[in-house]
């Protein structure tokens, strides 16, 4: 990572104290304040837990027990009129090797009702807005309102995070409802995201000195429900291009990438169960970047299956399998290791996590939620573009960790 | 602690809403739109106002299983959603019946729930259908 990253780090845990300290009076001026029905909602989360990775970089370069585990949030909407709506959510997130660390604007739009009766809605939302489109996409950073503290990688990949995140441009979201059909939501987005030097450097590696840029995507979903079912289905897309602009002291070149990807979810809501599953493929087309004149492109695979079972109205057991294969026609590895003549290892090209975990709500606003991952293989790892076998030396390794969260 | 006394009764969640609502009857399946936030305007366009009690409030889990036929959780996962990633608005929790019957009566457009209801003038009854 880069050579600053010690002497912000030794910062950190007190960056943490006072944020979490302001963030706590903060929230208490909110509670005392927030009245019904003035138009004004405001509502926030803030959660701090410790994680240890036995053997990997995905937290931290050194393997020991890391308090970079840190989400807060706190957002308002105001209802302007019976169809307009502003809303607004500031984060501040740490994660260490993860994402970007720091205050970030997480959502800031202007919510335009254009239609609503007994059967249909339709919503336009226009400035920065959610990715809506995955099943825990809107809401992957706000640990209450995922199953884990850590998503599965296949899907929700730390790495992109910022470019999965959400967008800068217009969301549109309809909505329709019957008795005999059940609930159908079409939803379709397009954006920019912005993508931080430190995003590009996770994603490019340390030789990189440049930019990337996102450039417009277009993403689409369909999510369907039939009529007093607790099943319902999703598929969903995503078009981006992006444009990389090396800097002046750079391994890599001017280039671009493109990413295509096909998701597909269905979820069972049962009253002590419930099933999600969630497939995806993407294909990454790399023109240039490396040298003028490159291009590769690769199909990768990925899925999980999770259970979560409701043991009393506090306590939840959360079971789930993953696995990820960076290239479809190379499960195993072998031709990338054969191609990186030895120097990238065949574990690079896959990355298989079996997850337990357990959720207790203390109470209806305060919950506490534990997990351990067991995992083969690295295809998941930061750097992407390079993997860095010089620091992910183990096929196997381990993420074992610990949040509490408050919300509000 | 009432609405514990209340629970002990055998009389049903009764759907209430603010008078100037015009509607008699809606179907589970049309509540449970307005619940999970989906419709949000009556059908004279005027807003709709949800109130709700505590989700850990055994009076909101006889509402969700009963009247509504969703579990209570589906409905906070729904709720959370809304409100952590900006696309909507969630309900307004209030802390007892009490408050919940007199928020109802003075909002415009609010619907809620109430166990025992008794003759009150100025508010409106729901009939629920299957």
């Amino acid at each position: 990572m880069l050579s600053l990253l010690p002497n912000n780090k030794r910062k950190r845990p007190l960056l943490q104290i006072c944020l979490v300290g302001s963030f706590g009076y903060l929230s208490m001026c909110a509670l005392a304040e927030d009245a019904p029905n003035t138009g004004l909602n405001i509502h926030g989360f803030i959660s701090q837990g410790v994680i240890a990775v036995d053997g990997s970089d995905f937290v931290s370069d050194e393997n020991n027990i890391s308090p970079e585990l840190t989400e807060l949030g706190i957002n308002a909407s105001y209802q302007l009129s019976n169809t307009l709506r502003v809303a607004g959510q500031a984060a501040y997130l740490n994660g260490g090797n993860r994402f970007n660390e720091g205050i970030r604007i997480d959502y800031l739009l202007l919510n335009w009702s254009v239609f609503n009766n007994q059967n249909w809605s339709t919503n336009i939302y226009l400035g920065r807005f959610k990715n809506f489109h995955w099943l825990y996409s809107s809401t992957r950073d706000v640990p209450m309102a995922r199953p884990s503290i850590i998503l599965p990688q296949s899907v929700y990949f730390d790495a992109t995070r910022d470019m999965s995140v959400g967008g800068d441009g217009i969301a549109i979201k309809t909505t329709y409802s019957s008795e005999s059909f059940g609930d159908l939501d079409i939803n379709l987005s397009s954006g920019q995201s912005p993508t931080s030097r430190e995003q590009t450097r996770i994603i490019m590696g340390r030789f990189s000195d440049g930019d990337l840029t996102h450039d417009n995507d277009f993403q689409g979903s369909f999510y369907y429900s039939p009529s007093y079912s607790n099943w319902r289905f999703g598929i969903a897309t995503t078009d981006a291009d992006f444009t990389y602009q090396a800097g002046e002291n750079d391994s890599f070149v001017e280039g671009s990438l493109a990413l295509t990807r096909y998701y597909a979810n269905a979820e069972y809501q049962g009253e002590a169960w419930t099933l999600s599953a969630e497939i995806l493929q993407e294909k990454i087309a790399l023109n240039d970047v490396m040298y003028t004149g490159f291009y590769q492109k690769s199909v990768g695979q990925g899925g999980y299956v999770q259970s979560q079972y409701r043991l009393n109205g506090q306590l939840q057991i959360l079971t789930r399998y993953e696995h990820y294969w960076a290239n479809k026609n190379d499960k195993n590895g072998s031709k990338l290791e054969a191609n990186s003549a030895g120097t990238i290892p065949h574990y690079f090209g896959y990355q298989r996590d079996f997850t337990v975990g357990l959720s207790l709500d203390i109470s209806s606003h305060l919950k506490l939620q534990i997990e351990q991952h067991w995992i083969k293989g690295t295809a998941r790892l930061t750097p992407v573009v390079i993997p860095d076998p010089t620091v992910n030396k183990s096929e196997y390794w381990q993420i074992s960790t610990l949040q509490m969260t408050y919300w509000f | 602690m009432s609405f514990c006394v209340c629970s002990l009764s055998v009389q049903a969640v009764e759907v209430i809403t603010h008078p100037s609502v015009k509607v008699n009857s809606l179907t589970t399946s049309q509540l449970r739109r307005i619940y999970s936030m989906r419709q949000i305007k009556w059908e004279n366009g005027t807003p709709i106002v949800v109130f709700v009690l505590p989700s850990e409030f055994k009076q909101h889990q006889d509402f969700c299983k009963q009247t509504l036929k969703i579990f209570p959780y589906q409905l906070d996962l729904i709720w959370n959603k809304l409100t952590f990633s900006g696309l909507g608005v969630a309900p307004t929790i209030v802390n007892t019946s009490t408050e919940l019957l007199l928020a109802v009566k003075s909002t415009p457009g609010a619907i809620g729930y109430i166990e025992n209801v008794t003759k009150e003038e100025e508010i409106n009854v729901i009939t629920i259908t299957k």
